[in-house]
This record gives structure tokens, sequence and C-alpha cells, in this order.
């Protein structure tokens, strides 16, 4: 009874929350200037780059192989099994190259759901998602991905994503 | 000369604490809540639907999106659902691999109710404290499959590949420092007094009421209902593993918050336990090239972190999309629960009933 | 030396400007000390930039903010590396704070009743302000003017701005017609959620008013005076040693109060966010937001002070009356002499507590909050008060 009376009268619980949050306010006002080996967990993003992880599902890019050529062999395995049919393309043909060759591939990026699955299909290595994550625009139409045009196409990452660790593969 | 009136005030569409769209129409005798109506359907997409045009494969992703925070989970119950319904046997190694990050994802989902409870309560910081280790899950989840939310973890049949290396020690390293956090959220909540007088007796529901509404998971435990599909019809690696169904009697939101804590530390055993005893082999399961079923249903349920998730396929003959498919959400059914807990209670109860009832209300209005 | 009308007017004046800027200058530091100090006990920076504008927009694109022609964003930057010093990175973000109240649309929601609804921040803001004439920050005089300054030179600029008998009653009084301001401006907004806050907060002031005034019966009871300068002397350094106790018991209970009355967590029923969105000034943009703002910092600077004056020490070094044992160091000794320094720094203190409680603990129910208040601090501070009058009748 007497305990217990005590025990509303003097705020032990409270204190305890209160200790906690305390030491957290010294131990970051002490360590806020660091870098490395601090308590506080947010990073400060566009100064300090963040890390991804490799496996890291970001923006679809095609690729070339080393003589520069498009990999894709117009296969349509990734149209097909895209969830969200963001994925156009147009079979054709190129001098010099037995395979058939994308005259478009266009990619739709507002509604593209980075899934990955367009890249599982593939069986010839030939798209891949990036590590852009920076992907917001401010016209409509810098979503819609092709083969040319010089601000965005599928090769290159966009301007927008200027911190993204791809910045540091290019 | 003065006359007094019932008030009806709109909790939502927008308002800070009905964790989405939910629009609950209150009709107010001052602060006591006279009626309770929760209208749903500002986030309805047609899963259901979406469904089926797609085939088995694609229509994974649209599970991701029902309950975005625990994606993992409803990735499981499409996954293994369709197993069953085509009777592919998963390799040992994939069903530990499940089993693992299925528990990481229901600490991740317990995590952010957690975090968004207390802060609806006004304990603001211990949503950052959750969000702080709901973090380092995530990261566990990009690591795996290369997203941190809308997951699409696993594949029909297996997984797309094996763990990356280096996982088991990040994972590990969560564990090690995961029960020291758990420890700092109850020093902030269980003893303090203002989070009992919060919780407890608030927004009651005996076990007989829960049944009768349908209501699964922590919620139906918390009234003292032993009912976890992990221990009565166990799926992926769980009947390999050692855990405990934490139970209270009390019913009220306070027993809930006790229930789901004690559900963390289950998890914690049991991501250890996979861990430990993750066996060799291959994560992927022989496939024919193309899913076509015989005319076939099946009803697969698992344990969400919210309570009973059901996936029911309806086959069809030489088609590889679902004839039918339906999802028992468990945010949906439970929230079902929401007038019986606050008639009659305080404005301030209310809101302590949504965030202790833990919709997600992608999940509700699919 | 008596003054003529011509130089009590001009100090006067000069004396209100210098307090209203001090006030008004405080505000918004505490709003920055509050996202930084909740930040830190989050474990995260809190605003660690020039509140985006035209720097943050170049510190996004062209990648400079990390040297020193980043401009103000690089300064911030190399800042936040000093250790400590850190924590006054995006101390700008107060300037911004204050211009985009300043500058953002005045929004008059229709149905509104006009008059009260601009009147009523404006009883508040006022409330808030005027109380603090009756604060004395020091006992003496700040400085005193050089003679050559035109009409004042020589005389001796006051830490107070007036030094009535009647001090506490003062503040009182009229610290609680902000209240009105609340409910009026709740009232005034046609619309539900306000009315909801604006009801809830003039139960909530009316009922802590009680324990708030009585728990600072037991300072006016030890001393015999309501003058600030004297209670905050008296209690500092002539209280008998039983007291000493009864302050430290009453100091807290009084803060409690206080935070009621503050509208601050725990207490801060009237704007819980999370359950009537903002609560009374849910309709109120611009400018009149920021003078309901305002009157909500200043009156908790004004419970701080009162705290600190009461209960801390108020000018002296140590509080509860410890400074008593002190005193036969000698009259002349540093830690003896009263100074506004010692005022300000338990004022801040009691600032940081009152941030530091926000960042901590939950929100109190309605129903309970008058639990506490009318069945626990009342007949605690009760108590207090008959255990002070027979210290005051033993001495």
């Amino acid at each position: 009874m007497a305990a217990s009376f005590l025990r509303t009268l003097i705020p032990f619980d409270i204190y305890g929350g209160m200790k906690l949050t305390g030491k957290y306010f010294g131990k970051v006002f002490i360590q806020s200037n660091r870098q490395k080996k601090r308590t506080h967990f947010t990073a400060e993003y566009p100064e300090v780059k963040v890390k991804l992880a490799p496996r890291y599902r970001g923006r679809l890019q095609m690729i070339k192989d080393e003589q520069g050529e498009i990999k894709c062999v117009c296969c349509l395995a990734c149209e097909k099994i895209c969830p969200t049919q963001v994925i156009t393309i147009e079979k054709g043909k190129k001098e010099g190259r037995k395979t058939p060759y994308p005259t478009r591939y266009d990619f739709e990026m507002e509604r593209c759901i980075f899934c990955e699955f367009c890249v599982e299909s593939c069986g010839f290595d030939s798209i891949i998602l990036n590590h852009q994550f920076e992907l917001a625009a401010y016209n409509r139409e810098d979503f819609s991905h092709g083969m040319e045009g010089g601000f965005q196409n599928m090769f290159d990452v966009t301007p927008v994503g200027h911190y993204s660790v791809a910045e540091d593969v290019q | 000369m003065f006359k007094t009136e019932e008030m009806e005030i709109n909790l939502g569409p927008q308002h800070p604490s009905t964790h989405g769209v939910l629009r609950v129409k209150l009709r107010l005798d001052g602060e006591t809540v006279v009626k309770c109506t929760p209208i749903i359907g500002y986030l309805h997409r047609g899963v259901e639907k979406i469904c089926e045009d797609k085939t088995y494969f694609q229509g994974q992703v649209w599970t991701d999106r029902m309950d975005y925070v625990a994606s993992v989970s409803n990735n499981l119950g499409w996954a293994e659902g369709v197993e069953k319904l085509f009777g592919i046997t998963v390799p040992r190694r994939a069903h530990y691999i499940r089993t693992m990050l299925t528990e990481l994802n229901r600490l991740s989902s317990h995590l952010l109710w957690l975090g968004t409870h207390a802060l609806d309560i006004g304990a603001m910081t211990v949503f950052l404290y959750a969000f702080r280790e709901r973090e380092q899950i995530l990261d566990c989840f990009e690591a795996f499959c290369g997203a941190r939310l809308t997951t699409t973890a696993f594949r029909i049949g297996g997984l797309r590949e094996d763990l990356p290396p280096g996982f088991i020690k990040q994972v590990q390293a969560f564990q090690d420092r995961f029960l020291d956090c758990l420890d700092e959220y109850e020093t902030l909540l269980t003893e303090n007094r203002i989070w009992k007088k919060r919780t407890v007796g608030v927004a009651l529901l005996n076990a007989d009421d829960a049944i009768a509404l349908g209501v699964t998971g922590p919620v139906l435990r918390a009234a003292g209902n032993p009912y976890d599909i992990r221990k009565a019809f166990p799926y992926a690696a769980y009947a390999e593993m050692q855990f405990d169904v934490p139970t209270r009697t009390a019913g009220d939101t306070y027993a809930r918050y006790q229930v789901r804590l004690e559900e963390m530390r289950q998890s914690h055993r049991i991501i250890q336990q996979c861990v430990d005893g993750l066996p060799e082999g291959p994560v992927m399961a022989k496939l024919p090239k193309v899913l076509k079923s015989e005319v076939n249903e099946v009803y697969h349920a698992i344990e969400a972190p919210k309570g009973e998730l059901g996936y029911y396929f309806v086959g069809e003959k030489g088609s590889q999309n679902p004839y039918r498919m339906h999802v028992r959400a468990p945010s949906f059914v439970n929230l079902q629960a929401l007038p019986k807990m606050t008639e009659g209670k305080l404005l301030a109860d209310v809101i302590a009933a949504i965030g202790t009832l833990d919709v997600v209300l992608g999940e509700v209005d699919r | 030396m008596p003054m003529t009308l011509t130089q009590l007017v001009v100090m006067a004046l000069l004396q209100i400007v210098l307090l209203l800027a001090f006030v008004m200058m405080l505000v918004p530091l505490i709003t920055f000390a509050e996202r930084k100090v909740i930040a830190y006990v989050q474990v995260r920076l809190g605003a660690t930039r020039t509140a985006g504008g035209l720097w943050g927009a170049q510190a996004g694109r062209t990648h400079k903010s990390r040297t020193l022609t980043g401009g103000l964003n690089g300064l911030m930057w190399y800042l936040g590396r000093v250790p400590m010093l850190s924590i006054f990175r995006g101390l700008p973000v107060f300037i911004a704070d204050a211009v985009k109240l300043l500058t953002k649309e005045d929004i008059v929601p229709e149905g509104a009743d006009k008059a009260v609804f601009i009147l009523s921040p404006a009883i508040s803001v006022i409330s808030a302000f005027t109380v603090f004439s009756a604060v004395a920050f020091a006992p003496g005089a700040l400085f005193t003017f050089p003679a050559w300054f035109p009409i004042v030179g020589g005389l001796p600029f006051n830490a107070f701005l007036t030094d009535i008998n009647v001090g506490l009653l003062f503040i009182l009084g009229i610290s609680s017609v902000g209240v009105y301001g609340i409910v009026l401006g709740a009232w005034a907004s046609n619309s539900k959620y306000p009315l909801l806050g604006g009801l809830r907060s003039a139960a909530q002031i009316i009922s802590y008013e009680v324990p708030l005034t009585l728990s600072l019966l037991v300072p006016v009871i030890l001393t015999g005076s309501l003058n600030f300068n004297e209670m905050a002397r008296r209690t500092a350094t002539e209280v008998h040693w039983l007291a000493i106790p009864l302050l430290f018991v009453g100091f807290f209970i009084y803060t409690t109060c206080a935070f009621a009355e503050t509208n601050r967590v725990p207490f801060d029923l009237a704007e819980a966010e999370t359950e009537l969105v903002s609560g009374f000034h849910t309709e109120y943009t611009g400018m009149k937001f920021s003078f309901y703002f305002l009157a909500e910092y200043a009156n908790m600077i004004l419970v701080s002070a009162l705290a600190a004056g009461f209960f801390l020490g108020g000018h002296y070094l140590l509080p509860f009356g410890f400074q008593t044992f002190l005193m036969k160091a000698g009259e002349t000794a540093w830690f003896n002499q009263p100074s506004i320094l010692f005022f300000l720094g338990k004022v801040l203190f009691l600032l940081f507590v009152f941030i530091w409680v926000r960042a901590t603990l939950p929100r109190y129910r309605y129903d309970q909050l008058m639990h506490v208040g009318w069945k626990y601090l009342i007949p605690y501070t009760l108590v207090l008060i008959f255990v002070a009058a027979l210290i005051r009748y033993i001495a």
C-alpha cells in the first residue's frame, strides 16, 4: 500500500524514459560531427552518398557489348513478362548483324514497378536495372525513355540522378 | 434556451493518425463516441481482378502492394498458394530462407506498428527508434532482393537467387543488437504511467467477440485465444522451429502491445534458428517452363504480421492465369472490430484503437 | 535621483523595446532548439541546412555545398564538423521559419466570425507579452547609461520593467486571460476540430490554474511577499532549512502544472496533433498562426521564469534555498552576487526540460488529465501549503 502510494507519488517510470532519451541526446550531441562511428542513424544525403546493395533495383538500362553493339536480340521475353507493360520493342534489321536488332526499345518509367522480371527473363543479359534511384523529373515526357533522345535514353543515366552510385561507375 | 446536439465528425481520409486513407465517421456527444462507422475504399485498385489477367508469375508483384509494410509475408502467401495449386515441392534451403525473411518482415511490420501506435498516443521518440531498427531490416531486404519495400522476394518454386555473400553476417549483426533495442522501447513505454493509462482497459475486445468478428492475429491472441497458423497449420519451415505463441487474456490495447512485443522476441528466436540451422542445397525447384493448371481450387493461409492472410485460387484448365483469386486480408477483417471497440468510449480512444488494430489501408482496400 | 516625466517615459520605452526584442528573439531560437534537441534525442541530426530555398536547390544541383564557396550551406557543413558546436548547424532555419510564417497567405475560413477570428490571436499574444513587465530578470540595474547619453544619461537601466508589490498576482491574472484567445479563436473558426480543441483547452487551463496558483502560494507563504524581486531573493537566501524539501517538491508540482498550463506534452490535448489535427489553431495560417505560436512559447518562457525565480533560487546560484548556507561566506563573494546570467541559465535549462519531456512522454487522455489535476495535484498542493504555513509558524 505504502509502496504503491510512493510509486504513484515519485515517477520512477518516467525517470527511466527521461534517462534513456537524455542519454541519446548526450551521445548525439558529442558525436554529431562525425561521419563514422556515430550514434545518429541518418545520412546527410546530398553531400554524403548513400551505399546501395549490389542487387539494388533501379532504372532499366540497356547494355552494349565490347564492340559497342546492342546486346538485345528482340526475343520479346521482357515485353511479355512485364506485369505493367512498360516495354515496347520493335523488331528490325541492321546491316552486318546476324541477330535481329531492336529499332525501337521504349521504356515508360512512370508505370515501371521495378520488379526486375524483365532482367530475369532476359536470356542474353542485354538489360539490367542499374543503381540509379533519383528518378524524379519535371515533365511527364522525361519518364519515357527510348533508344534515342539527348536528355534521357536507355543507355545513359539521367542527368537528374546526379548523386547516385551509378555516377561512380561511369 | 439551450439545446445540446450530437456532432458528426470525419476522422480522415486525410488525418494524421488514420494510417493512410481510412475515413471514420464519428458521431460525438461531447468527446464521447456514440457511433463509429469506418468507411473504406479510398485505395481500391482491384488487385483481385487484375490478378485474373496476370500469370501466376506476374501476379506476385501485386501482392507487394497490398500490405506494403509486410510485402515479404504477402509474397510468401502467394508463392506457397501457387505451389500448393500445382503441387510443387520447394527445396529445404529455400524454405529456411523464406522463413527467415518472413520473420524479419514480421519484425519490420511490428516495429512500424509500434512506432506509429506510440506516435498516435504521443510518444514521438519510440517512432524514430523503431524506424532505426526497421532500417537495418530493410537493408537486409535490399541486399537479398534489391528492393526495400515492394520486395517481390520469392519465386514460385523457391527463390530467384541464393543469399548474397555477407547476408548472414548482416542478419546476425541485426540479431545481436535487436534485443537491447526492444528493451529500450520497453523502458520508454511498458512501465510508463501515461502509456499504461492510455492503453490498459482501452479498446476492449474479448475472445468471443473477436472470433465472432473473424479477428485474427495478435488482436485475437491478446484476447486469450492462442490461434497461430504457424503452429496450427505449419507452413514453410515453421514445423522445424522452436517458438512460443504469446497470449494475454485482458484483450485491451496494453495486452496487444505486450503480445506484439513478445512476438518480436519469438521472431528473433526463429531467425536465430534459421541462421544457425541453414541447410545447404538448391534454392529453386525444377519447374515446367509454363505453369498450367487443371481446374483446381486452393486456399492457403499464412500467419501474416497482422493476422491470417489467406489466398484462394481457382485455376483454369489450360490457362496460365488464375480464373479467380481472392485474398482474405487480415487488416480488412480486423477493421470490423473498430466500432465494437470504440463506441461509448472517448475520441482519444478511437485513435488508440485504430493504432492497436494495426491496419494497413493498402490491404484493407486492395 | 528622481526622474522627470520625460526620462521616465523614455526609459520605459527603452526597456519595453529591449524586453520585447529579447522575448521575440528567444521564441524562434527555442523553436530551433526544439527541432535540434528532439532530433538529437531521436538519434538523427535535425535541421542541418538553410531550409531549402535558393541555397538548398543549389546544394542539390551543383555539388558545391561542401565547399566554402557553397555559401551558407558550405559554412553550415563546416560548422557541422566541429564537435559540440555542430548543434548550431542549420541555425539560419529560425529566420527562414519566421519569414515563412510572416509571408504566408492569410486565410479566413468561410463562415468564420471574422472580428473574433482576427482578435483572438491578438488577445493571446498581448496577454503573453504583458506579463513579462512584472518579471525581474535581475534584482538591480543591468547597466548605467553614460552621462553623455541624451535624456536618460546617468540613469541606471533596470532589468525589470516594473517593481510592483503585487507582481505575482499581476502575472497570474494577466496570463490567464490568454485562454480567452484560445477559446474564442477555436469557436470563431467555425470548424469542428478547433472547437473540440478549444473546449479541451478551456477545461484544462481552468482546472490547472488552481494547482498552479496553489503551488505558487508556497513561496508566497514562505516569503510573505508578492513582489517578484523580494520573493526571488528570500526564497533563495532567507528560507528556513526545513523549507528546502518543500520547495523541491513544490517545484515538481509547479512544473507539472506549468506543462498543462502551456499546453505542452504530456498535456497538449488542445492541439493533440494525432487526434485533433492541430487543435484550436487548425484554421489559422500565416501571421495569425504565428501569434498563437509566439504566445505559446512566450508562455513557456514565463512559466520557466517563474519556476526559476521562486523555486530554483532566482537570481542566485543555488536552487531550492541552498543559497542560504552559502550566504554565510559573506555578501561579497562572487557566488553570492545575484546575476542575470544565473537567472537566464535556469530559464534556458527549464526550456530544455520542456523540449526533453516532449520528446519522451506520451499524451494523457482528456478525462485522465482532469483526474490528475483535481484528484492528485490539488490535494498535494494543499498539503504543501499546510506544511509551508507550519514552517512559517516555526521559523
